[in-house]
């Protein structure tokens, strides 16, 4: 081990916890001195990891630190320049994921890569679909399926579409597909990103599964809670290199932090209240319905003031994305209004809602906020198409939005080489900011942020969390969706609930558990509390 | 990023696809037992005499103003990823309309001529709109539909030129509109070729060049330069970012559609203004579908699609000399399909070879700073390099 | 994954487009034999969409031009046309640049250009098939320019005579592919044929598609339904000046078990079917391949005028029936005492029905 931790519960390799493994059992996986360069900079250096078979093995570092090249290696998809990998005390090498497929590793992406449209079994099928004679043979596929299903307790059902999914079978559906290739050593990369409180539990619950039968889990993170919670042993990765190891048992999440930072995690509270009077947004009755005719936005009304941060909490999937859509003009009422500051915006387009001061931050930036294939300079347009700096008239200004771009980079802090750098060449967080930046520049009376720390680092959060208290106080009115009950908790300044498309309960931060949160977006503490 | 570097790339693709085409179609020449080398000689031979010389330009120009503005009219539709596939049909309902219109008006020349143009645009773009409503309002793809209305289009031309718009004596062989007067026509223009200290060559360059490149450059400058093309663009790029960014998704599918139409019914005027003067049974078919060809080498950039047009039109021109040389003329259809195929995947290297510079690229300022944000979470160092997992997961 | 898709249908329909090119190319050949003193003769050929290989008009040429250059000697090229023909001015010009002289076009699609071609090179000699130096957009046509045009009523006369005397039911039919004047000639010499043999015959006359729509040139399925009704009406024999969709005549007429009457070639050789060749009763024979033979020889014997055109006739055995099956071995002597009283101008055969 490289660098012993100087940290009371970090360990050098020594006795482990549950350590009935013997010295002459080889390590699941082990790296030894691996490191990675590219031009002009050293992704990995000098990493040293051991994962025994059987553990959950938690690779914790800030985003940047090196986490994902070194996942890349592992998988095949980078080789490293030095270094060996040992599966088994065996050295291997790995020219594709193809490789080290075969050789029984798998990865479960952060982003789900499923097709809609096909069942659980076809998606878990697809790539390496069974034939018998030159012909599908899903008969098979079915059989296996379910009996990973029933092994892992998975609870798969083969035939339904994954688009009727929620987020926590279709990770499983993605955990189903690596097993199915024979994967004994699971890599999920910041698997709970995308997950709900309960979720997690029942993410953590089928982790156990796996390893009780002899699979070997490692679990990428900055979530260190989690990571304290479900990990047998941790490895610790700063700036490329591994920094030390320690025992989730006998380690504080703080001192973890400090041993991937260096200081203390940052904390979103804000208590000061900047609420005024005069409100911004106001939704009265606002349905949205499905083709079929079910609402999931059911007659919510709330009301939006100058600096004041609305959180809407709830597990996903209970309207917010359709309320979002409903406020941004992406998506028809079929009853009620939206009403900003005086004007009733009920049947504006988006467009004409941007112009009257709406900025959105949307949930998912690849899809709705971004243009990957674009450089930064067209995307600090998009959204603002009809707004200076970046237009004149019907023209676009291209040397005042490469300045302005220039502006946001520098003022929030976006890493990228310049404004001609496609989108798609930052990391999550820098396109956070940019977006950001973005909204912000063009002060909006109304911000609405959707998840807008979703997937980024932990220096990236605090600058969005710093970002948006500022907003707050200069009197922007902001309306909050989030996952992440800590945030919510500690942004907001009044808490709606959202569940099966009503707003059931309206709760106040200051005295606020995110268990107790957690309760209500599960409508056990509503019906409690209403009764 | 240099400037240097980008054009570089961009021309890196349809370079690429050339080659590929030259090298595989030289394969099969090969395997034919017809000797390459002699062939893109003969190719490349455009006569002794100045005359032939500067008639051969005059040929390959004349060809490449249809195919460019075929190409246009595909690639405007494309960059907001609608495949219009039916320029075919929008563009000869335009010409045969504009034919009979032209032929049955009398205006002072530019002006007849500019109704001409218009009404062709009119008719190409109203064709094209049905496809974009039906998409609009009943989600029919665009493929389908406009596929679909190329029979019907064809149809109706065949119909009026036999019907309302007859012009040619009952018995001619070739049933034919009636001439545009004189005042309708777009006179040639080789006037340019003696400005140039040329030989005037007997064959007239279309008059309509310079309207063709107008074209080109108004497109240009609206994809790249305006609102509307930025709309267009995004909406290629991303339906569901630009619709979240304002763009109203319906409205940009009928203005990207009417305006590909409208282009699509200029394909046909270069022939009609400048050679024929009517619409025949025997008019020019078959642009529509090439000008897709053309909008894919060209990668849907008008400069692209001029240079695509070019090629498409030299290697045309050249079946008339292989043939005298007594090599066989498929060797031509050889290497535009092969052109055509190569460049999908020419396309598609350059995307990644960009992209990849584009991963590297952001990497290095990391690497000049990455002691700044010195392990403080508020600025914690972020290296770009770490989100790339899921583009790497989406190739794999 | 839909943009791959869509970028692949719309490849292929690109290659398609191409694709249907190839069959308008054809392998060059040319020839050189013979020592005569025509043996630096150089006929260049453009021949019509289709190109060689049409069993058409354009092998009928070929034909014709590769006799021409046995009996006379020298050497020749042939050019197709592009997949839209496009280039059909550029194929002459090409060749005219090349030094070939005649220069023969094969099809009436070259009448828009030709004119302009012949201007522009003077002391080239152009011939036409199918074209009559009337349709040029250069009038008064150029005098190195000569139409090559046929007398299809003529012929048609002979067909008339051969169904009259085979029919036993009195009762024959024909079928136009498209309504236009040129097939109306064909109508007009059959029926002038047929009631020159007995004025009491009953004819049927149907087109396939009105003027204009050229599907009728090329649509068997309603051919065969036009003739069969023409059967089952009563008549016995059909003659068809249909193009592509004679082949659906014959096949009426094989399911009917009556006879029918081809046009243009020999389609007793070319139908490639035995059941349809037990059908076919004589063709009428359009003779390109003399014509351009013919044309080629006065080119030779410095005897064009040009300026106008050339009808070849029954005179000129520029038409005429075809004896392949030997159906008509029989009335060899009465359909010969036709042609010379047409060739002695004693029969008029009219135009016009």
């Amino acid at each position: 081990m490289a660098t012993p931790g100087a940290l009371p519960g970090s360990t050098s390799g020594g006795p482990e916890p549950g350590g009935t493994s013997t010295a002459a059992v080889p390590y699941a996986v082990e790296l030894r001195g691996i490191t990675k360069r590219f031009p002009g900079v050293v992704a990995n250096r000098d990493i040293n990891l051991r994962v025994r078979r059987g553990e959950v093995h938690a690779i914790v570092g800030e985003n940047g630190a090196g986490k994902s090249t070194l996942m890349k290696i592992l998988y095949g998809m980078y080789r490293p320049d030095e270094g060996t990998i040992l599966l088994d005390g065996t050295p291997v090498t790995f020219r594709s994921p193809a490789d080290a497929i075969e050789a029984g590793i798998g990865m479960v992406h952060q982003h789900f890569m499923l097709a809609d449209n096909f069942t659980v079994l076809e998606n878990i099928v697809l790539g390496s679909e069974p034939t018998r004679g030159g012909r599908l043979d899903l008969g098979e596929a079915r059989r296996r399926i379910g009996e990973i299903s029933e092994r892992y307790d998975l609870g798969l059902d083969p035939d339904v579409l994954v688009e009727t999914l929620g987020v926590g079978d279709r990770q499983r559906v993605e955990i189903a597909k690596v097993l199915y290739r024979g994967a004994r050593t699971l890599i999920l990369d910041e698997p709970t990103a995308v997950l709900v409180p309960h979720e997690v539990d029942d993410l953590f619950g089928n982790l156990g599964e796996l390893t009780r039968e002899g699979l070997t889990v490692i679990f990428i993170s900055h979530k260190l809670d989690e990571v304290r919670r479900v990990a047998d042993s941790i490895t610790v990765i700063r700036r490329g290199t591994t920094v030390g190891t320690a025992d989730p048992k006998t380690t504080t999440a703080r001192q973890l932090a400090e041993m991937m930072v260096g200081s203390e995690l940052p904390s979103p509270e804000t208590r000061e209240s900047t609420v005024r009077e005069t409100p911004v947004l106001r939704l009265q009755h606002v349905t949205v319905t499905t083709p079929e005719g079910r609402a999931v936005v059911d007659d919510v009304g709330l009301v939006a003031r100058e600096g004041e941060v609305v959180g809407i909490a709830g597990v996903e999937g209970n309207g917010q994305a359709e309320l979002v859509d409903a406020i941004m003009g992406l998506r028809r009422l079929s009853a009620g209004t939206v009403v900003l500051g005086d004007e009733d915006i009920t049947a504006w387009s988006t467009r004409a809602r941007r112009e009257a001061g709406l900025g959105f931050i949307p949930e998912d930036r690849h899809r709705q906020g971004m243009l990957l294939e674009a450089p930064l300079w067209e995307n600090r347009i998009l959204g603002h198409q009809t707004r200076p700096p970046a237009v004149k008239g019907h023209f676009i200004d291209r040397r005042a939005a490469r300045a302005d771009t220039e502006r946001i980079m520098r003022e929030y802090d976006v890493r990228a080489p310049g404004p001609d750098t496609l989108a798609v060449a930052l990391s999550g967080g820098n396109q956070q900011k940019l977006i950001v930046g973005r909204e912000m520049s063009a002060t909006p009376r109304l911000l609405v942020a959707a998840h807008p720390t979703r997937g980024v680092d932990v220096g990236a959060q605090t600058v969005i969390w710093e970002l948006l208290k500022d907003a707050r106080a200069a009197g922007m009115s902001i309306l909050l969706i989030s996952a992440d009950l800590d945030e919510l908790i500690g942004l907001s300044d009044t808490l709606h609930v959202m569940l099966r498309g009503r707003l059931v309960a309206t709760l106040d931060p200051a005295r606020l558990t995110p268990e107790e949160l957690g309760g209500h977006m599960t409508g056990a503490r509503t019906a409690a509390g209403a009764a | 990023m240099t400037r240097l570097r980008r054009v570089g790339l961009a021309l890196f693709a349809p370079v690429l696809a050339v080659l590929v085409a030259a090298v595989i179609s030289s394969a099969v020449m090969a395997a034919l037992q017809v000797d390459p080398v002699r062939v893109f000689q003969v190719m490349f031979d455009f006569g002794s005499t100045p005359d032939e010389q500067v008639t051969a330009l005059v040929v390959i120009l004349n060809r490449a103003i249809p195919l460019f503005l075929a190409g246009l009219a595909v690639a405007i539709a494309f960059r907001m990823g609608l495949f219009n596939i039916g320029v075919e049909g929008q563009y000869r309902l335009a010409t045969i309309v504009a034919a009979a219109v032209g032929a049955a008006i009398v205006l002072p020349g530019p002006l007849h001529v500019l109704v001409i143009v218009l009404v062709a645009m009119a008719v190409g773009a109203l064709w094209a709109g049905i496809v974009a409503v039906l998409k609009v309002t009943r989600g029919v793809s665009e493929v389908i539909s406009s596929i679909m209305l190329n029979f019907i289009a064809l149809g109706t031309a065949s119909y009026l030129l036999t019907g309302p718009f007859r012009g040619s004596a009952p018995g001619a062989s070739i049933v034919a509109t009636k001439d545009l007067p004189e005042s309708g026509w777009l006179p040639g223009i080789n006037g340019v070729f003696s400005a140039l200290g040329l030989v005037s060559p007997p064959r007239e360059l279309y008059g309509f060049l310079p309207l063709a490149i107008i074209a080109g450059v108004a497109i240009s400058v609206l994809l790249n330069r305006t609102r509307f093309g930025f709309d267009l663009k995004a909406s290629g790029m991303s339906p569901s970012a630009a619709s979240a960014s304002g763009v109203d998704a319906r409205a940009m599918v009928i203005k990207t559609m009417l305006l590909s139409g409208a282009i699509a019914g200029l394909i046909g005027l270069p022939d009609l203004l400048g050679k024929t003067h009517s619409y025949t049974t025997d008019f020019t078919a078959g642009l529509g579908f090439l000008g897709i060809a053309v909008a894919l080498l060209g990668r849907n950039r008008p400069g692209g699609i001029a240079l695509a047009a070019l090629l498409f039109a030299f290697l045309d021109r050249s079946l008339v000399p292989l043939q005298i040389a007594s090599y066989p003329a498929s060797v031509v259809t050889i290497i535009q399909g092969t052109i055509v195929l190569a460049v999908v995947i020419a396309n598609e290297i350059a995307r990644r070879i960009a992209r990849r510079q584009a991963e590297r690229s952001s990497v290095l300022p990391a690497a000049a700073g990455p002691g700044a944000g010195g392990g403080g979470p508020g600025t914690g160092p972020t290296t770009p390099a770490d989100d790339t997992d899921e583009r790497q997961g989406a190739q794999a | 994954m839909m943009k791959t898709a869509a970028l692949l249908l719309a490849g292929s329909l690109a290659l398609a487009a191409c694709a249907s090119s190839q069959n308008n190319s054809s392998a060059s050949g040319s020839s050189s034999s013979g020592s005569s003193a025509g043996g630096n003769l150089k006929i260049g050929v453009a021949y019509d969409t289709g190109g060689r290989g049409d069993k058409s008009f354009n092998d009928s040429a070929y034909a014709g031009i590769q006799a021409a250059v046995k009996q006379h000697g020298g050497k020749f090229t042939e050019l197709s046309p592009n997949a839209d023909a496009s280039n059909r001015a550029d194929l002459l010009t090409q060749l005219a640049d090349q030094g070939y002289n005649p220069i023969i076009a094969v099809g009436f699609a070259y009448s828009d250009v030709l004119g302009g071609v012949a201007k522009q090179y003077p002391n080239v000699t152009f011939a036409q098939v199918d074209g009559a130096a009337a349709a040029l957009k250069t009038q008064p046509a150029p005098n190195n320019f000569t139409g090559l045009l046929f007398a299809e009523n003529e012929g048609s006369f002979l067909a008339g005579v051969a169904a009259a005397l085979k029919t036993t039911a009195g009762h024959i039919g024909f079928v136009g592919g498209v309504d236009t004047p040129l097939i109306k000639k064909f109508e007009a010499g059959y029926i002038a044929g047929a009631k020159a043999v007995n004025p009491k015959i009953k004819i049927d006359s149907q087109y396939i598609s009105p003027a204009g729509d050229f599907s009728g040139f090329n649509d068997p399925a309603k051919g065969k339904i036009v003739a069969a009704g023409m059967y089952d009406g009563g008549a016995d024999i059909v003659y068809h000046a249909a193009g592509g969709s004679g082949l659906g005549v014959f096949k009426a007429a094989a399911a009917a078990n009556k006879l029918a009457i081809g046009v243009d070639s020999d389609q007793y050789q070319t139908v490639g079917d035995p059941a349809l060749q037990a059908v076919i009763l004589t063709s009428m024979l359009k003779r390109v391949d003399n014509a351009v033979q013919k044309f080629i020889g006065d080119f030779v014997d410095k005897k064009v005028t040009g300026g106008k055109d050339v009808i070849n006739d029954l005179k000129s055995d520029g038409v005429g029936l075809a004896t392949s099956g030997g159906k008509i071995d029989d009335i060899k002597t009465q359909i010969d005492q036709y042609r010379a009283k047409i060739i002695s101008g004693e029969i008029k055969v009219p135009v016009t029905p």
